[in-house]
């Protein structure tokens, strides 16, 4: 298949832009959408150049039926697609895809999905947050875990283990116990193995962070394989070819599955970079106050709320000269 | 990659022949997808037996899925001509467009269920309106709207993987 939108092919696209051009693409392609449909269409078109470079990825797909399409065969290209689905799907059944799934799930994961942006990974997850969002989600085993803002996991079980895929941000579990099923959770820089417990997980770019709240959870890097078990009140960081010593845990990666951001003695930049990823839009925050130190628990869900309390209690303003551009300035 | 190659093709093509039941396609097939594995510009690692495996494994698994897609779709065009009145065969040349055109889009829709490839393809192909598919799925119009845009994001979020992968050369 040929690239079809060449200027876009670079430019990583989030899945909302992606789902909104489908949207609008179901709505407008039979030409039957009435005027107000269009103009708001027009209108979402000009909004963003995400959105116009998502729209073109939409018209390359739909290019690539042009060569079917009005033709006398298009019936039968249709009902032959459809024919060849079905027997498709009983023919993998037959042939077992359990086994891709047991055998090829733990070393597949890993190479699979290395160095593709976190946004383009997200489409394919099971469960996944927008910014800002958190969300609690039993597994059929009774695993309880947390969402945090801007993540996303694929979950797999099988009769022999028990998977989640951390594709992007940051989850916390409180795993049920399966003496027959291992429980371990997966990113491109390592494998984590429960060892009945509660623990938080965080991916970036550049490394995993785990922090271990009860029990102990086994890591082993991605490359080097080196493993290190961290038990509880410990955490760690590793990356495909390192992990690093443990230190204590830090109380704000658990504090965050109830709502609330534990600031203990850290800066203000700190503050703001932990917020960033709640608040949608742009949060800055001016050099002269980004190292003062801050104390005290925020509700997490209303990033407004925080920076109105952050702004009581110490000597700093907040500027917001547009709804969504908010800047930390030195007070009064 | 010789080492990689020595210690696992044989294991590799009995796999691919106990799944198959058929030796020279297991042959191609373990062939394949150890070139795959040398063009890909990607450096592998791996740590254990086990774990070269598995990637054997899933990229064999992955070529014959793509194989037994062709099959049906070859398979499945001729039981559709065999239906139709012999007057209104397509040329032998536009037969050869149809199904590469179909082989395109079989790999476009594989990661969609059944009713929203369905839909899509009536929909886009045979350009009926909302109204015309929701009638012969027998479902109603919001259904197929979403259908439509369910199967039109999977094709984005291939398109987009594809992509990536493409520029990283794999």
């Amino acid at each position: 298949m040929t690239p079809s939108a060449p200027g876009a092919a670079a430019q990583p696209l989030s899945q909302a832009v992606l789902e909104q051009a489908a949207n609008w693409y179901a709505v407008l392609r039979d030409g039957k959408a009435d005027p107000h449909e269009r103009a708001d269409w027009q209108a979402w078109l000009r909004e963003d150049e995400a959105h116009r470079a998502a729209w073109r990825y939409v018209e390359g797909i739909s290019s690539n039926f042009e060569s079917l399409r009005g033709q006398p065969e298009a019936r039968l290209a249709a009902d032959t697609l459809n024919t060849a689905a079905r027997r498709l799907a009983r023919r993998r059944l037959m042939a077992g895809a359990a086994v891709v799934f047991t055998g090829g799930l733990l070393g597949a994961m890993a190479w699979r999905e290395e160095s593709l942006p976190a946004s383009v990974m997200a489409l394919g997850a099971g469960h996944h947050t927008a910014t800002g969002e958190q969300r609690e989600i039993t597994l059929a085993d009774g695993t309880r875990l947390w969402l945090n803002t801007g993540s996303a996991i694929n979950v797999h079980f099988d009769e022999h283990h028990r998977v989640v895929e951390l594709l992007q941000g940051e989850v916390f579990i409180d795993t049920a116990s399966d003496a027959t099923r291992p429980f371990l959770v997966t990113t491109r820089h390592g494998r984590m193995q429960a060892l009945g417990t509660r623990f938080n997980v965080r991916r970036d770019a550049t490394q995993t962070r785990l922090s271990v709240y009860e029990g102990a959870v086994s890591v082993q890097a991605a490359a080097s394989g080196a493993t290190r078990i961290v038990p509880a009140g410990q955490q760690t960081g590793f990356a495909a070819g390192r992990i690093d010593a443990t230190t204590a845990a830090d109380q704000a990666r658990e504090a965050w599955t109830r709502g609330a951001l534990v600031a203990d003695n850290i800066s203000l930049s700190e503050v703001v970079e932990e917020l960033r990823r709640y608040h949608p839009g742009h949060l800055g925050v001016a050099d002269e106050v980004a190292q003062i130190k801050v104390y005290g628990s925020f509700p997490i869900e209303d990033t407004d709320r925080v920076l109105h309390m952050l702004a009581a209690a110490l000597p700093i303003r907040i500027e917001q000269p547009m709804p969504w551009w908010t800047r930390i300035e030195a007070g009064r | 990659m010789e080492t990689l190659y020595c210690d696992h093709h044989g294991w590799l093509q009995g796999w691919l022949r106990r799944r198959l039941g058929n030796a020279a396609d297991a042959a191609d097939l373990a062939q394949d997808t150890f070139v795959r594995l040398i063009t890909s510009r990607t450096e592998r690692h791996f740590d254990s037996i086990g774990e070269a495996r598995a990637y054997l494994r899933t990229t064999a698994q992955n070529l014959c899925i793509n194989m037994w897609r062709r099959q049906e779709i070859e398979r499945a065009w001729l039981d559709t001509l065999a239906m139709t009145p012999e007057a209104s065969y397509p040329s032998a040349e536009r037969q050869a467009m149809v199904l590469q055109a179909l082989h395109e889009i079989g790999g476009m829709l594989k990661t969609l269920s059944p009713k929203a490839a369905r839909a899509f393809v009536l929909a886009v192909v045979c350009e009926m309106t909302d109204a015309e598919v929701a009638g012969e799925l027998g479902v109603s119009d919001r259904m197929v709207r979403k259908y439509v845009a369910q199967a039109m994001l999977g094709c984005l979020s291939l398109r987009a993987r594809d992509t990536m992968v493409g520029l990283r050369g794999e």
